[in-house]
């Protein structure tokens, strides 16, 4: 059984914009799925309808057997919690130091009340230092989070994502706005965690050469359809013009 | 509906330059006394509102449509419609000359002025003896602002949340709490807080106390609308990001909002309680206790050397506290 099944997905948002028009694909538990398409064409909603950030307007998700295409409250929250998600922009509470940045991570599980105190226990603190081990950042723990360059911030997010111990975790553009190195970094860590901690991996691209060094399938988008589904060797010239347009160039990041 | 404001507009516009040119602007000319509210006069004002809509009817020229954006026909209807803004404009500041008793011979007549030079004079010599009396006072007045404000503050803080858009506009239910919170808010906001002052002098008896009640009222109102406009201004990613934690509603307001808001908060507190000062004098007028109070006191009995300490040492508060604030919300950017 697949641990993600998306079928006839369909997302039309309130102004009328149809994102999504009917995807359907599976994910296997440990593979290392990216999905490409030009701005606009799905990528982001898709990935927000798989934790619910998006509630979809049509098809079914399952994950780990269960429906939660409209799951709300308590359920949608359990749901949320095994799926990590870091972001383009890394959306870290910029004032607030590393380590609680780690430490929101484990909000999900833990009692809103005690949470909102401040109340961290000593053992989240602990894995929040070794998360943040982890990404190669824990001596910057007590520092705030917003005096972190870039490709820095990425990896306390990371970190966040660590700490709810995902089955799953979803990247959105995680390298779009870091320098070629970084992203290289930044994508070694998302790599490592796919394979040393067995955690599947669902990762919005632009760059074609970072598909086919870390993706292990790929699927394409375009205009909110699924038109590839396949490995990342098996995207050819031809491929690439049906899926960004007539007009665009491979560029190289190496 | 946009055509109905406007001809609503028209006809109120032109009812009321018709009447003040037929009851104060004519009868002031001819040097005599309004006459008496006839049905003569009533259907005048009538009859000048009809004419004065019905060119904006006809030509597709008027302030009104000017006002409700309709389009307005290019050419001679552009020379209407400045031609009838002027006239309005015109008859308004006459009529207003005249309602408003402008008077420059009595303004610069000798008699008054020397009545002026009297009150200057005391100002410009105050009478220190009463400055234990006015320090005091003074403190009083800056407590109030001050309790005002911190009584305000954890209310505001409270309301703002389900007062913005961005928080509530998850549900119907949600969105309809807000719509009638920020209507309470925005009503409370309209009542001035001389008008509380009065209502919880009578209520609580006049004194510093009735005062603070009065500003809490409006500093809840004003806060709590600013409060709330910076939550409405926060950056989503952080919210996106702590939701997809599995973080609660709550959870998500604490860790993803409120770190985004608190500086912005503290900056309009601070702003706010520098304004609270200023109206803790005004308000002390009405029975809010205070410097305000004070002043009123020694003003009727026209002992204007006292005032004049009064007016100075709340002149110094107001200007301390003006740069102090201002020093504060700009190291706190």
């Amino acid at each position: 059984m697949p641990l993600l099944s998306v079928r006839d997905l369909t997302h039309t948002y309130p102004n009328g914009f149809q994102a999504l028009k009917g995807i359907s694909f599976d994910v296997e538990a440990g593979e290392f799925l990216v999905i490409i398409g030009l701005s606009g064409s799905g990528k982001s909603t898709l990935l927000r309808c798989i934790n619910r950030l998006i509630e979809p307007t049509g098809g079914t998700i399952t994950f780990d057997g269960a429906d939660v295409t409209h799951i709300t409250s308590d359920a949608l929250r359990k749901h949320r919690a095994q799926i990590g998600m870091i972001f383009q922009h890394f959306n870290l509470i910029p004032r607030h130091s590393v380590i609680n940045n780690a430490m929101y991570g484990a909000l999900g599980s833990m009692p809103a009340f005690s949470s909102i105190l401040g109340r961290f226990a000593t053992d989240i603190r602990t894995r929040a230092i070794e998360a943040l081990r982890i990404v190669g950042i824990a001596e910057k723990s007590d520092v705030r989070a917003d005096t972190l360059s870039g490709g820095q911030q990425q990896r306390v997010a990371i970190a966040r994502a660590l700490m709810q111990t995902p089955r799953m975790l979803l990247a959105d553009e995680p390298v779009a706005s870091l320098d070629p190195s970084t992203s290289h970094s930044v994508m070694s860590y998302l790599d490592k965690i796919n394979n040393e901690m067995d955690t599947t991996v669902i990762c919005n691209l632009h760059f074609l050469s970072l598909v086919r060094q870390y993706a292990t399938r790929v699927i394409a988008l375009k205009n909110g359809e699924l038109v590839f589904n396949g490995s990342p060797h098996d995207i050819t010239e031809q491929w690439f013009t049906a899926i960004y347009g007539e007009d665009a160039v491979e560029v190289e990041i190496r | 509906m946009k055509k109905l404001i406007s001809i609503v507009i028209d006809v109120l516009l032109g009812a009321t330059v018709v009447a003040l040119v037929e009851r104060v602007i004519v009868p002031s000319l001819m040097d005599v006394k309004p006459w008496a509210f006839s049905s003569l006069s009533m259907s005048i004002i009538i009859g000048g509102a009809v004419v004065w809509a019905s060119i904006g009817l006809l030509r597709g020229a008027s302030l009104g449509r000017l006002y409700t954006g309709l389009d307005i026909p290019e050419g001679a209807s552009r020379t209407i419609v400045s031609h009838l803004g002027w006239i309005a404009l015109t008859t308004c500041i006459i009529g207003g000359w005249i309602i408003t008793d402008i008077s420059p011979v009595e303004f610069l007549s000798g008699e008054g002025l020397q009545g002026a030079g009297r009150i200057f004079g005391a100002l410009l010599t105050p009478e220190f003896d009463v400055i234990g009396a006015a320090l005091s006072a003074m403190v009083v007045t800056i407590f109030t602002a001050f309790m005002a404000t911190v009584v305000a503050v954890p209310l505001s803080f409270v309301l703002s949340f389900p007062a913005a858009r961005n928080v509530m506009a998850t549900s119907p239910m949600g969105k309809t709490i807000y719509v009638v919170l920020r209507a309470i808010l925005n009503i409370m906001r309209s009542m001035e807080p001389i008008i509380w002052a009065i209502i919880f002098s009578v209520w609580v008896g006049i004194g510093p106390f009735a005062g603070m009640l009065a500003l809490v009222i409006h500093t809840v109102a004003s806060l709590t609308k600013q409060y709330s406009e910076q939550i409405e201004d926060v950056n989503d990613g952080p919210i996106e990001a702590i939701s997809a934690t599995g973080a609660n509603r709550f959870q998500v307001i604490w860790f993803a909002i409120v770190p985004q808001c608190v500086i912005p908060f503290l900056s309009f507190t601070i702003y706010r309680w520098d304004i609270n000062v200023r109206m803790a004098t005004i308000i002390g007028f009405v029975g809010g206790g205070g410097i305000g109070t004070l002043l009123t006191q020694y003003q009727g009995l026209a002992r204007y050397h006292e005032v004049g300490t009064l007016v100075i040492l709340i002149t110094a508060v107001v200007w301390t506290l003006d740069v102090i604030s201002a020093r504060v919300r700009e190291a706190l950017r």
